[in-house]
């Protein structure tokens, strides 16, 4: 048996596998993912935690806002995908992203067409954030490292 | 009226167009806006999954910024409100997660008091429907169809009042414009971006927009999806312009380019022209409905 202690406030015990969560998921219709057979298998203490399909749930909280019994189905997800990571089994696909927010403060950075059209519609060349004001930057990135976050995905900085 | 600007990634960085109407409009309306050091919000599908303490407290970082000011953050993208606005909402009702971000915002010596709940500018623009009549300088006479996202209603929090099933309020907003909302099959549905879907698994968020378009086509004559969130509005736009998109295109404008036609302002400085799908016939029948008032 696995522990799902670590789910226990997503209620997944309440499940009585009604099925309107995969009735009502956008993703569940055009791939393998079943949030209806992902919250039993968790609840019947199965290690779900490797499973692929987690990382196809585009967290639209249909599901959740339609559940009948109160699961929140999609922290659930998220806290199945936060165990992945910690166990090192997270799709490598997302670590550039991450690399990416630490290095430039954006979750998608200023690109040389970004600064094309700002400077053509007249708004300052680069943005008035995180990347221009260096204190701020660097306490930013001392957040993130004292986090473990880099550690956890195996990017060294 | 006066708030703290937090425009997100998209908007300040791939969508410059939404950034600068969004300014537009705001001041249009009298309404200022105040930019401060803020990073990514970050990314909930992406940050989130990998690692909810960060996730948090880079969250609370960006809330904290504007509070010795007393200014609220108002946001124009459902992916910066599902986590400035759910973070907010998370520490608000759990003080043992407030001390763990805290612990770790003083090490940078900073705090999160959690004193002003972040907007979305939809609520903004909602409570300003004088200001906006006043404003407007002709009907817009089109068709649309709106796009609503996720984040905005998704999940619900225990203050909010519209209807989560079938919300009227940007429906409201687009009618004061002079446009027609359409109905369509799955309205409430994702974009298909959401989640860390975009950046992971493309092709299922292809198929997500595919179908979504499909369902807008399907009901015919349809001018303009509205959107009110940028990552939406990249989705829409850039993705049905891929090779493996199947269906026909529609161009999507975001609600605050909408505003800014309304307000008669000219569609090259609302960017227009910078989208991946043309709008190129919106703002012809955007003019002729202009003309036909005349």
């Amino acid at each position: 048996m696995k522990d799902t202690e670590f789910l226990e406030d997503t209620k997944i015990t309440k499940c009585v596998q009604c099925g309107k969560c995969s009735a009502s998921c956008p993703a569940g219709r055009n791939s393998r993912l079943l949030t209806r057979k992902i919250i039993m298998e968790a609840k019947s203490g199965m290690d779900v935690v490797g499973r692929e399909e987690l990382w196809l749930c585009t967290t639209c909280f249909l599901c959740f806002e339609r559940c009948p019994k109160g699961v929140n189905t999609v922290d659930a997800i998220i806290e199945l995908r936060n165990r992945a990571v910690m166990e090192g089994k997270f799709p490598e696909v997302h670590v550039g992203a991450i690399e990416g927010i630490y290095d430039t403060g954006s979750g998608l950075p200023l690109s040389p067409d970004g600064i094309r059209d700002r400077s053509m519609l007249g708004l300052e060349k680069e943005p008035e954030d995180i990347a221009r004001n260096e204190e701020d930057f660097k306490n930013f990135q001392k957040l993130i490292k004292e986090l473990g976050l880099l550690e956890k995905v195996g990017v060294e900085r | 009226m006066k708030y703290a600007f937090f425009p997100g990634c998209i908007a300040k960085n791939v969508y410059p167009s939404i950034e600068k109407s969004t300014r537009m409009v705001f001041e249009k309306l009298k309404i200022d806006l105040v930019d401060y050091p803020y990073s990514c919000c970050p990314a909930p599908g992406v940050l989130g999954s990998y690692d909810q303490d960060t996730w948090l407290t880079l969250g609370a970082r960006n809330i904290s910024l504007s509070e010795a000011d007393e200014l609220g953050i108002v946001v124009i993208c459902n992916g910066c409100y599902g986590t400035v606005h759910r973070v907010y909402d998370i520490l608000d009702k759990d003080e043992e997660k407030k001390a763990m971000v805290n612990a770790n915002l003083g090490k940078v010596g900073m705090d999160y008091k959690g004193t002003y709940r972040p907007i979305h500018f939809v609520d903004v623009m909602d409570s300003m429907k004088e200001e906006i009549l006043k404003n407007k300088k002709s009907d817009l006479g089109l068709r649309v169809a709106i796009h609503y996202g996720c984040h905005y209603l998704r999940p619900k929090s225990d203050e909010a009042t519209y209807n989560v099933e079938k919300p009227k309020v940007v429906e409201g907003i687009v009618e004061l414009l002079g446009c027609e909302s359409v109905e369509f099959k799955d309205k409430l549905s994702c974009c298909g971006a959401g989640g860390g879907v975009w950046s992971g698994a493309e092709e299922l968020g292809i198929d997500i927009l595919e179908e979504k378009v499909q369902n807008i086509l399907d009901v015919g004559d349809v001018d303009c999806i509205v959107n009110i969130c940028p990552f939406c509005h990249m989705h829409i736009d850039s993705t049905q312009k891929k090779s493996q998109f199947k269906a026909d295109t529609v161009p999507t404008l975001h609600l605050n380019q909408l505003l800014g036609m309304a307000f008669g302002m000219k569609d090259k400085h609302l960017g227009l022209h910078t989208h991946r799908v043309s709008t190129r016939d919106v703002v012809k029948a955007v003019k002729k409905a202009g003309k036909e008032k005349k």
